[in-house]
């Protein structure tokens, strides 16, 4: 493993102000397979775009699963605001998912639900405001993503850029300080995917939100991420690690290399 | 995340409708008891300033649900304002107060009333007959097609689809009709045993499976089975946009997926048919055996009331009925919307407008063979 020198990626533990994600010596895999990706210790900081990058098929997607809690580790932990998610089984699995939001590759918008019923539909499960202060606040978060105007409509009459969109306006309903994206830019057409990386720097900024971003889309990668944890196939784990810049231009790794390397003459 | 900031509190009314808030203002510390009760503070008031000097954290939400309280007081005329906004909390202030809806943003759309949602499910319906008649002529015109050249049709597809609809709905089928035979039997034996001719059970029991029972059991299985698994794969594969793949290959999807669906079910439901029928009288024979009759009367009874055209009749019917259940279902498979509900709503009306149509067609069948005294 690789690791840049200016960046300081081991786990800092400060009881005061714990890291929104830190990962110890995780170790995950696909049920009784053996691990896909193993020993892996990474953070992700307050008000950072933390980017889990590498080629299709190196385990971004599991590593997602585990991270959110949709997996359990084979090893290691998922620490999330100083708290083991797994520690406690479903008790401190209900308490993690209050403080985190996801984004999903498709959207995963409720199909029978309009845009704004989405948004609504965790304020109403774990808040005990109004109704109306609600919708207001569900109206708030489409209007942060651009999407006031289609508030009222159901996710299969808009676009697919206007779905993540809706996507992260959900995610954010309970304000959480970290929001996982799983390839936010999956899909979109290069100016539609732009859009949507500068609404994620954007609110990164405005809201000192944390972000975990997996993505394998190069663009997306040196204009949003700030620090990036690189998968690898061969090494079952993390290749290299560091910003994107050092990555693609500094890094010995050969994962990186090829990475960053794609596509180029 | 806010740690270790204690919750939302307000001091009020102050002098000059003064309100020093103070804590973490979020969705979750403000709910809707405090609510109602920093509401019911305001009473009485003609000018209210809230003083946000002493809030240590507030999120989107906090924000929001404080522009709401102050559109509110807004709403009955009070002169509202804040002061005091902390530093640190005027970016979220400020992002808060720009993305705030205007009461006419957040005007929902027109629903609209009884005599257009009339209209518009007459307009519907009239259209899903016009698709049903057009699918219709569409699936002839391949069968007559096919007349002429039958190697062009999908054997390998056709012999695996009879198989998995038909051959894999024996169990189910044949258990249904067993017992129904057995509790029409049991219930007309009660009665007829009361004028000591329940001899005629056997007539009873033999012209309704064969004639009626037996092909409208089979049918309503196989639109449960088979029609509904025919509507939700090809509503599926046009979710998957597997069909505007066979349009735009220049492939027919009605031929190439519907047309081998429909001939298995038309040519196999009467053997479905048959099998139906036999269980049943066997239910039949049962409670005639437990009455006391030995096993071949109801077998001699029945050949001497029960003839071909019973058996045609009963046959003719099963064709049309499969043909009826594969042809609506494979309909409303094709013609479903896009979306994630669509798979769902397909198969429903699929199985809807199957039992509906089966009910019809029998009961002009009914009208038709009276008639022909047949």
């Amino acid at each position: 493993m690789t690791q840049a020198p200016t960046e300081k990626m081991t786990p800092t533990p400060d009881p005061a102000r714990p890291h929104p994600l830190r990962a110890e010596n995780l170790t995950v895999a696909h049920g009784d397979s053996p691990p896909l990706l193993e020993g892996m210790n990474f953070v992700a900081k307050e008000g950072e775009i933390l980017g889990i990058l590498g080629p299709s098929g190196c385990g971004k997607s599991t590593l997602l699963r585990h991270l959110v809690g949709l997996a359990e580790p084979r090893a290691g932990k998922v620490i999330l605001f100083g708290e083991d998610i797994f520690s406690e089984g479903n008790r401190s699995l209900a308490r993690a998912r209050r403080k985190y939001g996801v984004m999903y590759q498709s959207g995963a918008l409720f199909g029978d639900l309009t845009l704004l019923e989405n948004v609504s539909a965790p304020l109403k499960e774990f808040t005990r405001l109004p109704p109306k202060m609600i919708r207001d606040i569900a109206f708030l978060k489409l209007s942060l993503v651009g999407l006031e105007k289609a508030a009222f409509q159901l996710p299969a009459n808009v676009s697919g850029g206007m779905c993540k969109r809706a996507a992260i306006a959900r995610a954010l309903a309970l304000e959480p300080g970290l929001l996982f994206l799983d390839e936010p830019s999956a899909g979109l057409d290069p100016i539609t995917a732009a859009d949507l990386d500068e609404l994620i720097m954007t609110l990164a900024k405005n809201l000192k939100l944390t972000f975990v971003v997996v993505t394998h889309e190069l663009r997306s990668i040196m204009k949003i991420v700030d620090e990036a944890v690189l998968l690898g196939k061969e090494v079952r784990g993390i290749a290299a690690e560091g910003t994107p810049e050092y990555l693609a231009r500094e890094s010995p790794a050969p994962e990186a290399i090829a990475f960053f390397q794609r596509g180029k003459k | 995340m806010a740690k270790n900031v204690p919750d939302f509190r307000f001091e009020g009314p102050l002098e000059g409708g003064l309100f020093v808030l103070s804590g973490n203002l979020n969705a979750f510390t403000a709910p809707k008891a405090l609510l109602v009760r920093f509401g019911k503070a305001f009473g009485g008031l003609s000018r209210v300033r809230l003083d946000l000097g002493k809030l240590e954290h507030l999120d989107l939400n906090g924000a929001a649900i404080l522009i709401a309280l102050m559109g509110n007081l807004g709403a009955k005329k009070i002169d509202c304002g804040v002061q005091n906004v902390p530093e640190h909390l005027l970016p979220i202030w400020e992002l808060a107060l720009k993305n705030h809806p205007s009461p006419e943003t957040l005007r929902e759309p027109e629903k609209p009333d009884v005599v257009t949602l009339l209209g518009m499910k007459t307009a519907r319906f009239l259209a899903d007959l016009r698709d049903l008649v057009s699918f219709l002529g569409e699936t002839l015109t391949h069968l007559l097609g096919f007349l002429f050249s039958p190697w062009r049709i999908r054997w390998g597809d056709f012999f695996a689809l009879a198989e998995r609809s038909v051959v894999n709905a024996i169990p189910v089928t044949c258990l249904v009709s067993f017992l129904v035979g057995l509790i029409l039997a049991f219930q007309s034996a009660m009665l007829m045993q009361l004028f000591g001719v329940e001899i005629f059970v056997a007539d009873l029991v033999g012209i309704a499976m064969i004639r009626e029972l037996g092909t409208l059991l089979t049918a309503i299985v196989l639109t449960g089975r088979s029609g509904s698994a025919f509507s939700s794969e090809l509503a599926s594969m046009k979710s998957n946009q597997e069909i505007d793949a066979f349009v735009t290959m220049g492939l027919s999807p009605a031929r190439d997926l519907a047309v081998p669906r429909i001939l298995a079910l038309t040519a196999a439901t009467p053997l479905l048919t048959i099998l139906a029928d036999f269980t049943g009288l066997i239910g039949g024979n049962i409670v005639m055996i437990s009455m006391g009759h030995p096993y071949m009367v109801f077998w001699e009874e029945l050949s001497g009331h029960v003839d071909a055209s019973d058996m045609a009749t009963g046959l003719f019917k099963a064709v049309v009925f499969g043909f009826t259940v594969a042809l609506i279902g494979c309909q409303r498979g094709l013609y479903a919307d896009q979306g994630p509900t669509a798979v769902g709503e397909a198969t429903t009306r699929g199985v809807v407008t199957n039992i509906i149509a089966i009910a019809i067609l029998d009961s002009l069948f009914a009208v038709l063979f009276y008639a022909l005294r047949w």
